[in-house]
């Protein structure tokens, strides 16, 4: 009996013992927990970013595993398995906040690059203007300028213009038509009956008409027109008054008058201004024009 | 008679060494508080996930205050060292909730800089 007892009491004592065994390698669920979190965050962002509180974490789990295999499943166990829980999420959690701040600070780097990058383009786009409106005020005042000197070269060859008329009106008729000032001299004065060549007296009244003309702006131009009556052939006088207004073009060229800018041309009786039936009709039509044509206005 | 003594006397140094040996955690209830009120002054109560924390520690700290009463110095001084580790999580908690509000402000000027950049006629 007494060896039955003995028997059951070991029985008991090896069961408590196995029982006790298999309770001390089953962990506590702070400690799964706590190494849950930590293979968790060692593989995460606080690997890299916050190595120091990681390695903090990880001494904690450390704590709590040494505790566990020295003690078991004990209240100290636990405790220090929920200190690594709070130890490693820490380290995760200061992680994303400098994540956080990294992503701040790149956001507010390319701001304030974005903001030197506008600024330095906006002064280039300004100084190209200045230099635009600088450039632009050179021409405006050479334009200015320009136009002043034009002024003046009108003023002073409408000045000329009026002179050279009142010295003409002396001994010709001066006329302003829109073809310009027309000078008519009278062919009697000028020629000998059915000649082109000039009369002295003649001479010296183209002196005063070349005189008159030179003081001209010197940038019109003339045309010297031959006319007669219509007494004769046409072919005739077509030719006579052709060389006459070339000798009164070429007389005043001789008299310094620039060739380039007289021409002459005879017109015949073709365009009478008076009645060719009287003989003072006849006489205004046997004439010399010298026309003076204005200067073809700036643009 | 015999039985009592002998329990006593087996007994009498473990109540020693929990009560008499283990001061009042003194200096932990204040480390654990410090760090509640800090968590508390970072705005912890408004942000969930800090919020959950700041619980848990003032909790632990409450459950410390009775385990003190009761004379369980030393599972208050557990429970103390797990409220500073919670209020402490409360804290960098609400700091990180600080940090996305700054990101998120900063994304936000940076869109509105560009904006008013390109109404004022800025050079791109």
């Amino acid at each position: 009996m007494k060896t039955i007892r003995s028997l059951g009491l070991l029985i008991v004592i090896a069961g408590a013992v196995g029982i006790a065994g298999c309770a001390a390698a089953v962990p506590p669920q702070d400690l799964v927990n706590a190494r849950s979190a930590f293979a968790r965050a060692s593989t995460g962002p606080a690997q890299q970013l916050d190595p120091a509180d990681l390695h903090t974490a990880k001494e904690q789990l450390d704590v709590a595993e040494t505790s566990f295999t020295r003690d078991g499943d004990t209240q100290d166990t636990r405790d220090q398995a929920y200190l690594a829980v709070r130890k490693t999420e820490l380290a995760e959690v200061r992680a994303r906040t400098l994540a956080s701040n990294q992503a701040k600070e790149g956001v507010v780097g390319a701001m304030h690059a974005d903001e030197k990058n506008t600024v330095a383009l906006t002064s280039a786009e300004l100084g190209r203007t200045k230099t635009q409106l600088a450039t632009q005020g050179v021409a405006l005042q050479a334009t200015g300028a320009a136009l002043q000197d034009e002024k003046t070269r009108r003023e002073l060859a409408e000045k000329r213009l009026a002179q050279a008329a009142a010295d003409l009106a002396k001994f010709a008729t001066v006329k302003q038509e829109t073809r310009g000032m027309v000078i008519t001299l009278s062919g009697s004065v000028l020629f000998a009956s059915a000649k082109w060549d000039l009369l002295p007296e003649a001479q010296l009244r183209l002196n005063d008409v070349a005189n008159a003309l030179i003081k001209e702006d010197p940038l019109s131009k003339m045309v010297v027109e031959g006319h007669t009556d219509s007494q004769g052939g046409a072919a005739y006088n077509q030719d006579l008054s052709q060389h006459r207004a070339q000798a009164v073009r070429d007389y005043l060229v001789g008299r310094g008058i620039a060739g380039d800018r007289i021409s002459a041309q005879g017109f015949g009786p073709t365009r009478s201004i008076a009645d060719n039936n009287t003989a003072e009709g006849r006489a205004n039509n046997r004439r010399v024009e010298i026309v003076v044509q204005p200067t073809t206005p700036a643009p | 008679m015999h039985k009592s003594i002998l329990s006593f006397v087996v007994v009498a140094p473990f109540l020693w060494a929990c009560g008499a040996s283990f001061p009042v955690p003194t200096q932990r209830m204040a480390d654990a508080q410090s760090a509640e009120r800090s968590a508390l002054e970072l705005g912890a109560n408004n942000e969930p996930d800090a919020q959950l924390s700041l619980r848990l520690a003032q909790d632990q700290i409450a459950m410390a205050k009775t385990a003190i009463n009761d004379g369980d110095n030393q599972r208050a001084d557990s429970l103390l060292i797990r409220a500073k580790a919670d209020a402490e999580l409360a804290v960098v908690k609400a700091r990180d909730k600080g940090a996305k509000i700054d990101v998120q402000k900063a994304v936000d000027d940076s869109a509105a800089q560009k904006a008013t950049n390109a109404g004022q006629g800025a050079v791109k």
